[in-house]
């Protein structure tokens, strides 16, 4: 096993922590005891990245203390937390894309040479290593910008693995990969539990939950609400502790689908560079249609070809009749079809301007008089979007960067429905979404349908595919396997058709 | 790929902090003005003022054009030889033709907006980093200026600029209306209209912007030529004040502009800040250059004073404005 | 894990690799361009084809070289140096100024002025980490007040240096120039700390992503305050050559070594938002800069057409290379 690690436990008494207008975490208690896997859920905005931040030392609690192994400490920075054994992998990839993998996994811990100069080859060689034991198979030599974001994951872990570790902290790590990598990932941190590290495991995915953790922590709204072992509590329960509300049914029910509904959209021969090869798919009015696959199968850029927002080097795309041999943004926005991006922050939300102002974004043309924008209609719509949708925001002007991921997304949801009449795109529409806002959006999405939409749906979260679609289509490496209609939509068949052979 | 957030939190903040980093310009620009009355002699004079207010007029309308850009993600370090061969240009022609004066101030206009569209051809299209093109633009502007006037220049302004540039109304400069007029343009246009909302799209997150539809080329293209378009402008402004011409003028105003426009909380990153910070901005650094003068510095010392002061006026951001 | 049977040589081979890193397009292109204007030059004059010309291009080399090695090394870390006109202006001044003819102050005078232009340079670090700014604008500020630091010490040049002093700018052992040699030296130092040693791929780390580079543990601190001090120790060295050039210092600060250190950094590859490059394409950038100097001269072409030219090359060559990435730098 590469990296030693030293047995230790972590606890966090009281802890607190406020920012200016909110209250991130309250008298907080914390413990990761060593040799056991200890699962971290709750809501967004509960409070679980900020616990984190401030055990790795990148947060300086207001209040409260942080022990580990019995004695004190105060970090003031990661780099210290990092020399006391605490390492993490964040959700959001830390690494740096023009350096190379074998230089990103020993970031700051090259191996050197009797001259202190870095040993190149010596790092490449355990960089490999590590690689290897997760199953992943990358050129330690590449830069990190070339490689899937999957394969990015894998370095990242594979870092964290590499130094002498005591707390390993993991932060929804299976986001990004799924099926092989999951099982192999999920070894490395039985082999680790078994060494004696303390592991704390954030997930949104509770059967990852059920299938992996010792103990499991629920927080909601800054607080701890509870502790229990994984053995003596159930999904229903552990929603109910998160949520405070028992959830019996997430998924709205399904309509039968209709053979004679309209075609909305219909692409042909989608290319895209090797990551999309000669895919072509119909969307008809009143249909959720749901696009599965391993990350890193072409889903996303299939669906931005689609829209314009990158270009395909074959095919073309019709909507409602009108054919189109590019499609740009512009375009697609007018003809009806509106996108709602997976990155939701870095394509989809202007964090500077409020939340009115977001929402009619992409029809400036609903507000203006003349060369102007009506202010007070703008308001208006942001006042009724908000109710609408129940955005939780102060007001039509609150900047976006305040509301929580499940409000931003249902704000993107009020633009992009207002934006277009036909078409909605979906990637990943529910993701870093807590429970309670996942089941409004699911609500959103089948309202839309039962009106008329035709709705494509990207998700890695088969639950999710098998629980909304009418009919799901398949994607591996690029081309459609599959397609799968109603009952038959399974979790076993939609894995059987994404994994490569 | 998206990467690991910064450690800031995401929410507004209120309170006596949020004050300081929203106001906090304002606030050193009135304890600067309070100061240097209390202190520097002859400051309260109103004929001081005037001078202050004339001395920033054509700083102001350059920060105007250099707010655009910086709003979008770029910047503009041609405006100072935008500003000198706009300059050239009105005074070349005087003496050997008999071409009125609109029509020499079309010339200029003309020369501005080539100028801007191959800034904003180079940044949109070439995608040339716009300290480059700029930069590039900037050295071909000087070597064309330097070559028609065989490296000295000279030529009489025009009655018209020399009236506009030093001469006052009810004891208001002419310069000092016409920068209000235009700032008055400017910032309705970007606060009201869907243009200004589009470049504040574009300069926060272009590629959200792009797919909701904008056309980002077009954005930016516009604003490089609207800078070149003012910075011609405030080069005409600026000698109708010295009354002379020579290839040097508006020498530094690049970096002022720049200087000023960050200062009023335009920020580099693009998206934010507003015309009125800006011309704050323009307005305190002239203001520091006076307050130095006044109290008797050498010319010299006012380069040291200049620097303290930005290091202090940016402190107080300390909140806000973050590196890069 | 190790294969015992592997060679010696081919060891050898494998602690070269980062330098096949080097050869980018950019690098390669710049090799073109120089390659091509020497070929124009030979073509059109006699006197360009002689070594004493050659070798005068490479002596004239040496101021631009050390501060393009110093700007490189910030943009590599994220950030800019704007300082650079005044730190020469403080330095070349107090050098010549100080000095004034007497020998026995030359030593002391020079290692003072390497200590006043690496303290410029650290308090540029300084600020930056304290203020957290833009570096743009820290530079300026504090080029402003080194600026009038100078203007205070003197309005013109002033002063002297002991004979033989401008040997460090002229001299030759063996025909090479020493300034110029000695600038290339530096070059090759700086390309193996960065490539070898941790500091440099900590450099690239927080240029590439300094959001990052926090949160994983790179040495902020240290590694801002090492770039700006090197940059402004390097600035020093070039106003210590142009004292040797041209027997005096310069305090007007208008030699416009701020704009023109970024442009071969910039042919060279290396994007201004840092993270990725590196030195070999700066240095080839310096000698594009000055041989295409030297063809224009030997064209005959007046100063200020010289300007336009240059400044329409800059921009060809940059945006066909750029072009071909589709990023904006």
């Amino acid at each position: 096993m590469s990296g030693t690690w030293r047995t230790g436990m972590l606890s966090v008494t009281a802890i607190s922590k406020s920012f200016p207008g909110v209250k991130s975490l309250q008298d907080v208690d914390f413990t990761a005891a060593s040799g056991e896997i200890h699962a971290l859920v709750g809501e967004n905005g509960a409070g679980k990245s900020t616990l984190i931040k401030i055990i790795s030392g990148a947060y300086v609690p207001d209040q409260g203390e942080i022990e580990l192994d019995g004695r004190k400490v105060a970090w003031t920075s990661p780099r210290e937390a990092q020399g006391a054994g605490i390492h993490v992998i964040y959700q959001e990839l830390v690494l740096f894309p023009e350096l190379t993998v074998a230089e990103n996994v020993f970031i700051n811990d090259q191996p050197l040479t009797r001259f202190g100069i870095i040993d190149h080859r010596l790092m490449e060689s355990r960089a490999d290593d590590a690689l290897r034991r997760l199953g992943a198979r990358i050129d330690v030599r590449r830069r990190v910008r070339e490689l899937t974001v999957a394969d990015q994951q894998m370095v990242e872990i594979a870092r964290a693995l590499v130094g002498s570790v005591k707390v390993l902290i993991l932060d929804e790590p299976t986001a990004v990969i799924s099926g092989r990598e999951v099982d192999l990932l999920f070894d490395r941190l039985v082999a680790l539990r078994t060494a004696g590290v303390a592991i704390i495991y954030i997930s949104h995915r509770l059967e990852e939950i059920f299938r992996i953790a010792d103990q499991v922590t629920v927080l909601k709204d800054g607080v701890r609400v509870a502790t229990r072992p994984v053995k003596e509590v159930n999904r229903d329960q552990l929603i109910s502790l998160m949520v405070g509300r028992a959830l019996s049914d997430v998924f709205p029910p399904r309509r039968p689908l209709r053979n004679d509904a309209p075609i909305l959209l219909r692409a042909e021969g989608i290319s895209v560079g090797t990551r999309v090869k000669n895919v072509s798919l119909t969307l008809r009015a009143g249909e959720i249609v749901g696009l599965a696959g391993l990350v890193g199968s072409g889903r996303t850029e299939l669906v931005q070809a689609i829209f314009g927002g990158v270009p395909f080097d074959a095919g073309k795309v019709e909507i409602e009749g009108t054919v189109f041999t590019r499609t740009s943004p512009r375009s697609s926005i007018d003809a009806g079809v509106g996108l709602l991006t997976e990155d939701r922050k870095g394509e989809g939300l202007l964090m500077h301007l409020g939340v009115a102002a977001n929402i009619v974004a992409p029809r400036l043309g609903e507000i203006a008089r003349g060369p102007f924008i009506d202010l007070g209609a703008e308001n208006k719509i942001g006042a009724d979007e908000i109710a609408r949708f129940s955005i939780a925001a102060s007001g039509p002007q609150a900047l976006v960067a305040s509301l929580s991921g499940g409000s931003q997304q249902k704000l993107l949801f009020s633009r992009w429905v207002r934006a277009c009449r036909r078409v909605l795109l979906l990637d990943e529409p529910t993701r870093g979404v807590d429970v309670g806002a996942k089941v409004e959006i699911y609500r959103i999405i089948r309202q839309l349908a039962d009106a008329g939409f035709a709705i494509l749906m990207i998700s890695s979260e088969l639950l999710e595919i098998v629980g909304m679609c009418d009919r799901t289509l398949v994607m591996c490496e690029g081309a459609i396997t599959g397609e799968l209609t109603g009952p038959a939509i399974t979790e076993e068949a939609i894995m059987t058709l994404a994994l490569p052979v | 790929m998206s990467t690991a957030a910064s450690a800031t939190p995401r929410f507004r903040a209120p309170g006596a902090g949020a004050f300081i980093e929203r106001n906090g310009l304002f606030v050193f620009c009135l304890v600067l003005t309070i100061g240097a009355a209390l202190f520097a002699p002859g400051f309260r004079s109103p004929n001081n003022l005037q001078n202050v207010l004339t001395n920033a007029a054509p700083l102001g309308v350059v920060v105007l054009g250099q707010c655009l850009v910086i709003l979008v993600r770029g910047f503009d370090l041609s405006v100072a030889s935008v500003m000198a061969t706009a300059a050239v240009i009105a005074t070349s022609f005087d003496e050997t033709t008999n071409w009125s004066v609109v029509s020499i101030l079309a010339v200029s206009l003309l020369m501005a907006l080539v100028v801007g569209s191959v800034n904003g051809y180079l940044v949109t299209r070439r995608k040339v980093s716009p300290f480059l093109a700029t930069l590039a633009m900037m050295i071909v502007l000087q070597g064309v200026r330097f070559a028609w006037t065989k490296g000295a220049a000279s030529g009489r302004v025009p009655e018209l600029i020399r009236v506009v540039g030093s001469q006052a109304v009810y004891g208001i400069p002419i310069n000092l209306l016409l920068l209000l007029v235009l700032a008055l343009i400017v910032g309705i246009t970007l606060q009201r209209t869907t243009f200004g909302r589009k470049v504040y799209m574009v300069g926060g997150n272009p590629r959200a912007a792009e797919l909701i539809g904008i056309n980002v080329e077009r954005v930016t293209f516009s604003c490089y030529v609207l800078s070149s378009a003012l910075a011609a402008v405030g080069g005409l402004v600026l000698v109708g004040y010295v009354g002379s011409v020579d290839n040097w003028v508006g020498r530094g105003y690049e970096l002022n502009s720049i200087i000023a426009t960050v200062m009023g909380g335009v920020s580099l990153a693009g998206g934010r800040g507003t015309v009125f910070g800006a011309l704050v901005g323009a307005f305190v650094l002239t203001e520091i250059f006076n307050i130095a003068l006044l109290l008797g510095f050498p010319v010299q010392f006012q380069w040291v004073v200049k620097g303290v002061v930005i290091l202090l006026a940016v402190a107080v951001y300390l909140v806000g404005q973050r590196s890069r | 894990m190790t294969n015992d049977a592997e060679s010696k040589p081919s060891r050898a081979l494998a602690l070269l690799r980062p330098l096949t890193r080097w050869l980018t397009p950019a690098v390669l292109i710049e090799i073109g361009v120089i390659a091509l204007l020497f070929m124009i030059g030979f073509v059109i004059s006699e006197n360009f084809r002689t070594v004493d010309n050659v070798v005068n291009i490479f002596e004239q080399t040496t101021g631009l070289a050390f501060v393009a090695l110093g700007q490189t090394v910030v943009i590599l870390s994220g950030g800019i140096d704007l300082s650079l006109d005044a730190n020469i202006a403080l330095t070349s001044s107090l050098l010549s100024g100080v000095v004034n003819g007497r020998a026995e102050l030359a030593a002391p005078m020079i290692a003072a002025v390497l200590t006043i232009g690496l303290t410029i340079g650290i308090v540029n670090g300084a600020l930056i980490l304290v203020l957290r700014v833009h570096p743009l604008i820290v530079t300026l500020a504090v080029a402003a007040i080194v600026q009038g630091i100078t203007l205070l010490y003197t309005l013109m040049p002033i002063g002297g240096m002991p004979d033989g002093f401008d040997m460090l700018a002229f001299g030759r052992v063996f025909g090479i120039p020493i300034g110029a040699a000695f600038s290339v030296f530096c070059f090759a130092v700086v390309a193996f700390v960065l490539a070898y040693l941790r500091p440099g791929r900590q450099i690239f780390a927080l240029g590439g992503e300094p959001a990052a580079a926090r949160l994983v543990g790179v040495p902020v601190r240290r590694v801002i305050l090492f770039v700006y001090g090197l940059s402004g120790l390097l600035a020093s060295l070039t106003g210590i050559y142009l004292v040797s050039r041209l027997g005096v210092g310069n305090p007007t600060g208008d030699t416009n070594y701020n704009l023109a250190s970024i442009t071969p950094v910039v042919l060279g590859g290396t994007p201004l938002t840092g993270g990725r490059g590196g030195v070999l394409g700066t240095l080839l950038g310096v000698w594009l800069v000055q041989t295409l100097n030297n063809v224009l001269n030997f064209l005959d072409i007046s100063t200020f057409y010289q300007w336009m030219i240059q400044g329409l090359i800059i921009i060809a060559a940059v945006s066909i290379f750029i072009d071909k990435r589709r990023r904006a730098a």
